[in-house]
């Protein structure tokens, strides 16, 4: 299924209905919110609302949340401009420049550049996926178990490489959550693994639990009961528009961020967090005024965002080509889609292109939606921030709740959150990073089966693994990552991922 | 202690738990590999992981520099957590959740009390009409049917 007038056509026939517009705009108006909410990000947004979606067709539910995907990375920059709290790990870098301009009085262009990047780089980048989703599902098809098993480590591994902070500590998530993966039935012989007579562990443990005890329970735990000082800018509606030196000067960053965050969004890890620090130190290193950097540059706003817009779009090509989500959020957005009864991979752009392309069609207009959404309603939004937070997490927490227990009606279910809750907030004090573990629970039946059906192909010879060139790429690229990984350890030096890792927590 | 030695310790310690629990799922051979294989497999790696940072771990910073100045609050959220579980079912989702954050907003946040009656009456039966009956996603009534 290749690019065509025809499909696109037959996207925005899906979209162009009342109901799939109304979930358009619901979604990207509910993840604004939830990137606006600080504590509240992304992954636990879609996760919480996940419910609100089983009663719709597959093609609403993928659309709204989507727009919540999308809406949430749009809506982490408002808090980042006016609070100088980052909505979402992605706006961080957003922090300093954004800031600096509110400080000034001029809060209300930076809100705008801000949303004029997402916008541009969320369109530049559709097109992007829409281009290059197709022909790589059909590059896909040709992979046997071999193929799939070593594509899907070195996803894993390249993973645990741009995650940040000690890969030793990141490949050790990755192999706890395959392990946690493993509990359930063995679905080749039909055994109770690690399960100890729960009957309701027989499906595994699934990935909305973990994701929203790992990322919304720990994140509660771990600021619940902290001060809640809050000084928030606010702007008004007619200092919204940027002066034409401002627009000028944003253009070849929102450019630049757009093509850099695409691609940077394909690869697994914290592509949307990596890609904005790439695109602030590349405008910073390119501007003939470095010094304005840190005191209210316009570059360091439009960058970024459009870097962080375009990597979130461009994290939907592996995910919906190959069936390989490359982070948390791609991830829990996998689950969503499965409960849906839709999986993703090479076959779905094929066998169900009314929602693919339905998807394609929806992301132009949400990312229209979110401009329009955005600016006027922005003081709307500051408004949200004025609710403390004494008020907001117990909110939070019954959301999670109820989203945990409505995906099987399990209180199993909300027992595994509570208990993922108190292991993501160790792992936050031990300075373990959770993302790779989620990754290693949704993959590890893939993994797991692949390698299987991989050895029993092979008559139980590993070099299969190396003697089909493309499992061998994906295997050298996986040893690579590795040892560019251990050179920091064993030469005692901090690479760019420490340096990220630190900007981050100074953030 | 550092942090790295002690979570070292904690993940050799896992993984040797994974191996003595896995002696009852059939290895099978290389050609076919059976439930316990992978298992084994990923037992090993936690060890070998393990074992590096503990190996690695003497740089790294001690365990007291850890801050836990959350854990009063952290704890409350945990008993909550686990009160949902055990009760959620027996005694309703509404009911359960006017406990759950009445509990958070009146003893844990120290809030006036019609602010607390507002909040948690609006929360739990607002939240119970949105996803229950608005949106048909069932939630329990527990043994009272509310």
């Amino acid at each position: 299924m290749d690019v065509s007038f025809q499909n696109l056509v037959l996207g925005f026939a899906t979209v162009f209905t009342p109901a799939n517009l109304l979930y358009s705009l619901l979604g990207c108006l509910i993840g604004t919110m939830v990137g606006v909410l600080p504590g509240v990000g992304p992954l636990a947004g879609i996760s919480m609302l996940l419910p609100t979606t089983f009663g719709l067709n597959a093609t609403s539910a993928i659309i709204l949340l989507a727009g919540i995907y999308y809406g949430a990375m749009y809506g982490g920059s408002t808090t980042s401009i006016l609070m100088r709290i980052p909505g979402e790990a992605a706006s961080v870098m957003t922090c300093i420049d954004g800031y600096a301009m509110a400080r000034k009085g001029r809060a209300g262009p930076a809100l705008a550049i801000a949303a004029i990047g997402s916008y541009a780089a969320g369109t530049l980048s559709v097109v992007g996926l829409m281009f290059l989703a197709p022909p790589l599902a059909k590059f896909a098809l040709g992979f046997g178990p071999p193929e799939y098993c070593s594509l899907l480590v070195c996803g894993l591994v390249v993973l645990s490489y741009m995650t940040g902070g000690s890969i030793v500590k990141n490949l050790s998530m990755i192999a706890l959550g395959l392990m946690i993966g493993i509990i359930g039935i063995d679905q080749m012989s039909g055994y109770f693994r690690f399960s100890y007579g729960l009957v309701a562990l027989g499906d595994g443990v699934g990935v909305v639990p973990v994701a929203v005890g790992l990322f919304g329970i720990s994140e509660i735990l771990a600021t619940a009961g902290a001060p809640d000082r809050r000084e928030v800018i606010k702007p008004r509606f007619r200092d919204l528009l940027p002066s034409k030196r401002e627009l000028k000067d944003s253009v070849g960053p929102i450019s630049r961020g757009t093509i850099l965050g695409f691609l940077i969004g394909i690869i697994p890890g914290s592509a949307h967090i990596i890609s904005t620090f790439v695109s602030y130190a590349m405008e910073r290193r390119m501007s003939k005024h470095p010094e304005r950097f840190g005191e209210g540059a316009i570059e360091g706003v439009a960058g970024p965002e459009a870097a962080n817009n375009a990597a979130s779009e461009g994290a939907l090509v592996p995910l919906l080509a190959l069936g390989v989500p490359t982070g948390p959020i791609t991830a829990v957005l996998l689950a969503a889609l499965m409960v849906h009864g839709i999986s993703p991979g090479p076959l779905f752009i094929k066998e169900q292109p009314a929602v693919f392309w339905g998807l394609i069609a929806s992301m132009y207009l949400g990312n229209l939606v979110l401009l329009l959404l955005n600016l006027p309603l922005v003081s709307i939004f500051v408004n949200l921030l004025r609710v403390p937070y004494r008020i907001l997490y117990p909110a939070i927490l019954m959301f999670c709740v109820v989203g945990v227990y409505a995906v099987n009606s399990s209180m199993v279910d909300v027992g595994i959150m509570g208990v993922m809750g108190i292991l993501g907030y160790l792992l936050r004090k031990m300075d373990f990073e959770t993302a790779p573990l989620v990754l290693g629970v949704v993959l590890e039946p893939i993994i797991e089966y692949s390698f299987r059906q991989t050895l029993a192909m092979s008559d139980g010879a590993y070099s299969i693994f190396v003697l089909r060139p493309i499992s061998a790429v994906f295997l050298v690229v996986a040893l690579v990552m590795v040892l560019l990984g251990l050179k920091p350890l064993i030469k005692k030096t901090k690479d760019w991922r420490e340096r990220l890792t630190e900007a981050e927590r100074g953030a | 202690m550092t942090i790295d030695r002690l979570s070292g310790a904690l993940l050799v310690l896992l993984g040797l738990l994974v191996v003595w629990e896995r002696r009852v799922l059939p290895l099978g051979t290389s050609q076919h590999p059976g439930p316990g294989y992978a298992p084994l497999l990923l037992a090993i790696l936690l060890i070998i992981l393990g074992a590096i940072l503990i190996i690695g771990g003497k740089g790294a910073p001690p365990l007291r520099s850890i801050a836990w100045s959350e854990a009063p609050h952290a704890a409350a959220i945990l008993a909550c957590c686990i009160f949902t579980t055990v009760m959620m079912e027996r005694i309703g989702y509404r009911l359960t959740m006017f406990i759950v954050l009445g509990f958070l907003f009146a003893v844990m946040e120290r809030m006036k009390i019609w602010l607390v009656l507002t909040l948690v009456i609006g929360f739990s039966l607002g939240s119970f009409w949105l996803f229950d009956s608005l949106l048909r996603v069932p939630l329990p009534r527990g043994e009272w049917n509310f």
